[in-house]
């Protein structure tokens, strides 16, 4: 068990891929000799030399097209698209090529192919560099989404999404990368679609993913304090979502709150909300409530963003409505 | 036309209770005319037209309470609209009285639950209650799945979540009430079968301003024993002059009150919702025994007026209240009532304050016994026990209890009854 920090456990992610699969390669802007704006590719360069880190000029969508291409024919190339907000430019080829390729081709063709990028603010980044879009392709059949909440998951579901054989969107939330954990000696993948129970509770659920988790293991805390048991739940991957396991709780603490770091309203948020409503209705004791950003860009100015990003206290006033 | 709307009486008036309509629906009447009578802070109102006109249309039913200001009746300007006003009667046909507008769907179902009117919050037009008023029960859908499970009620159930919803504590906690065992029924020699009385109009509005004031309002309860040697003797004095009004107990612990809260302006205040209304004057409520129920006469600035006079008022205003002759300014604006009960010989009363008073005086009988005095003698003195209950909402018990030492200090050295309340004459001595 060593403790590393969560864009090491990213770099061992992709390093150990390489190791074990030659097909697997990396494309993105600075990702070569820059190693990454983050430096998730660092060493790698010298390691595994330019026709596996290849620096790609200034084009997302011809980044993403090429990856496209790439796992058609039998590659597994790992994009790495510099914010979130960028990936805007690589949509028509996600959305209309690489979610498509199976069901177009009658499972005869499929996209293995990985896009890695952050999301989230925290760092007076802006409206153009702090956005949470994640929302936007779980909506589309044919992409995967997941969303690491600590550095073992995020050696853990890169390693599964560059197995997987479909398109996979990786989520990495930047205020994140610096954060400590352990990452265990025989790394394992993590199962995609599979969520984590991070602390037992008895009286109500919170279900987060990404920068969030921490933010609710706060509020349990919190609630702690007062007598209420809060049980939070790590989604790690957003589509699929741990349906069962979601309801399972639901089923024990019959109150839920919803939290994640994107704007709340047409958010993973809703659809998780809709669905327990209608599975798990009977369950229900008290309202399902959502934390998330208020409905406007995310500001720039420190004062304002830390106003703007949700908190545990926003989920602590969202666990006493819903069990008032 | 216009609307007749139920009036405001006083100043923390919320809701009155319409007893009985004076005019029939189409019938034509002229200003002054008696229209309908209102019962509330325990006085029956009297509303009078204004104008001359028609009623053209029954809103409220006798029985009935409404929030002020809600419309009671409609009214046709004589002449004008009474041809309309007659149209409308007729075509309209309203029901009876007695057999309020609700839909009947709605009554049926809140005599198969036993439900009483004012349980259900109506939604129809006019205040009416409509079947799914009565139907509508908010519960989460997991309080409901136990309740289904269970077999209980919801109607049954109090809910404590936001709004009154029914949550699933609620119904555990009712289920864990119906299945508690019941006594094991004794066999009991045939008993003469209980009566049902239909109770009236006054007893109805006292039962429910009771349980109001009992359930809302968190009393709490100071006792004090006064002693009556000096008070007895002033008393003997006053009396003994034959011109002078006759002065009783009561009336010298009116104007002790009156006293106490001139030179105690932070008392004298009440909780009125999520306001404190100051007043300016100490108006002194006298709980009355009447044929009709209680009611509360109110003897005005008792601090700024002398006991000859509040003697004398006291005692109009209790024959008046026993003949059923007190008006709208007989009554309200009080800050605490007097309820003596001394002449049935009983030691203390622990009285519930009369909304929207924030104090009610519970008096005793006054008793001869011995107490020891410095030496551990035996000495005789004259006594009764007054009980304070108070609002905690605006009254907290360390003022309570220096506010009943007080006036128990005034009743022990009773020549300060005769003299001006202290410090009336600094216009700041509010706060």
């Amino acid at each position: 068990m060593a403790e590393i920090r969560y864009i090491k456990a990213v770099n061992q992610a992709l390093a150990d891929a390489m190791e074990a699969d030659p097909t697997v390669f990396l494309i993105g802007e600075d990702i070569g000799a820059a190693g990454g704006s983050f430096k998730a590719t660092r060493d790698l360069l010298e390691k595994f030399g330019p026709e596996r880190v290849y620096d790609s000029p200034i084009s997302e969508a011809a980044i993403t097209g090429m990856a496209v291409g790439a796992a058609l024919t039998g590659m597994r190339p790992v994009v790495e698209i510099m914010f979130m907000d960028f990936t805007t430019l690589s949509m028509d080829m996600l959305v209309n090529q690489a979610a498509k390729a199976r069901s177009m081709f009658g499972g005869q063709g499929s996209v293995p192919m990985v896009l890695r990028t952050p999301h989230g603010g925290g760092l007076n980044a802006g409206p153009q560099h702090s956005q949470c879009l994640e929302a936007w392709f779980a909506h589309v059949p044919g992409l995967r989404v997941v969303c690491p909440s600590n550095p073992a998951d995020a050696y853990g579901l890169l390693r599964a999404a560059i197995d997987d054989p479909d398109p996979v969107i990786v989520v990495e939330n930047k205020a994140l990368y610096a954060m400590k954990g352990d990452l265990p000696d025989d790394r394992e993948p993590i199962e995609i679609g599979k969520g984590r129970i991070v602390r037992p509770g008895r009286d109500a659920t919170v279900v987060s993913y990404g920068a969030a988790v921490a933010m609710a293991e706060t509020a349990a805390e919190t609630m702690a304090e007062e007598g209420i048991e809060v049980e939070v739940i790590d989604l790690r991957s957003i589509q699929p979502w741990d349906e069962d396991l979601v309801l399972e709780s639901l089923t024990r603490t019959h109150n839920l709150v919803v939290a994640h770091e994107a704007v709340e309203a047409f958010g993973v948020g809703a659809e998780i909300v809709a669905r327990m409503a209608d599975i798990g209705f009977d369950q229900l004791d008290g309202p399902i409530l959502r934390v998330g950003a208020p409905f406007a860009p995310s500001p720039f100015g420190k004062t304002l963003e830390d106003a703007y990003r949700p908190d545990a206290s926003r989920i602590v006033a969202a666990l006493r409505r819903t069990l008032a | 036309m216009t609307d007749l709307v139920m009036p405001k009486f006083g100043l923390t008036m919320t809701e009155g209770l319409l007893t009985e309509w004076h005019v029939a629906p189409g019938a034509a009447f002229h200003a002054g005319d008696v229209l309908f009578t209102v019962e509330t802070e325990k006085v029956a109102n009297d509303v009078e037209a204004e104008a001359d006109g028609v009623l053209a249309k029954i809103f409220v039913p006798e029985g009935e309470t409404v929030p002020v200001g809600s419309p009671v009746a409609r009214l046709a300007q004589a002449g004008k609209d009474a041809g309309r006003a007659g149209e409308e009667t007729q075509s309209t046909r309203p029901a009876p009285a007695s057999d309020t507008e609700d839909a009947p769907s709605a009554r049926k179902l809140m005599a198969e639950h036993d439900l009483a009117r004012e349980q259900v919050t109506p939604t129809g037009r006019n205040g009416r209650v409509t079947k799914g008023d009565v139907l509508r029960v908010i519960a989460t859908p997991l309080a409901r799945s136990i309740a289904t499970k269970q077999g209980l009620d919801l109607h049954a159930v109090e809910g404590t979540g936001p709004m009154g919803r029914i949550k699933a504590r609620d119904v555990e906690a009712a289920a864990k009430l119906s299945t508690r065992p019941l006594p094991a029924p004794t066999p009991a020699p045939e008993p003469a079968p209980a009566r049902e009385i239909v109770p009236d109009a006054a007893r109805l509005a006292t039962a429910r301003r009771v349980s109001a004031a009992k359930r809302d309002i968190p009393h709490f309860y100071v006792s004090h024993e006064a002693e009556l040697s000096a008070l007895t003797g002033l008393r003997g004095q006053l009396n003994a002059d034959p011109d002078a009004p006759r002065v009783s107990v009561t009336h010298m612990l009116i104007r002790a009150l009156g006293v106490a809260l001139t030179e105690h302006p932070a008392m004298n205040r009440i909780w009125a919702g999520d306001q404190i209304v100051a007043f300016s004057q100490a108006n002194i409520g006298m709980v009355t025994q009447t044929p009709d129920g209680l009611r509360i006469p109110v003897i005005r600035d008792a601090g700024g007026t002398a006991l000859d006079d509040i003697a004398t008022q006291a005692r109009d205003l209790a024959t008046r209240a026993r003949s059923g002759e007190l008006g709208a300014s007989d009554v309200g604006d009080g800050v605490i009532s007097i309820s003596n009960v001394g002449m049935m010989g009983v030691t203390s009363l622990t009285p519930i304050i009369n909304p929207p008073n924030a104090m009610i005086l519970g008096v005793g009988a006054e008793r001869q016994l011995f107490r020891p005095d410095e030496n551990g003698a035996p000495a005789l003195r004259r006594e009764m026990t007054l009980t304070l209950a108070c609002d905690h909402r605006i009254i907290d018990g360390a003022d309570a209890a220096r506010f009943l030492a007080e006036l128990v200090a005034l009743l022990e050295t009773p020549l300060r009854l005769l003299r001006p309340a202290r410090g009336t004459a600094d216009p700041n001595a509010g706060d």
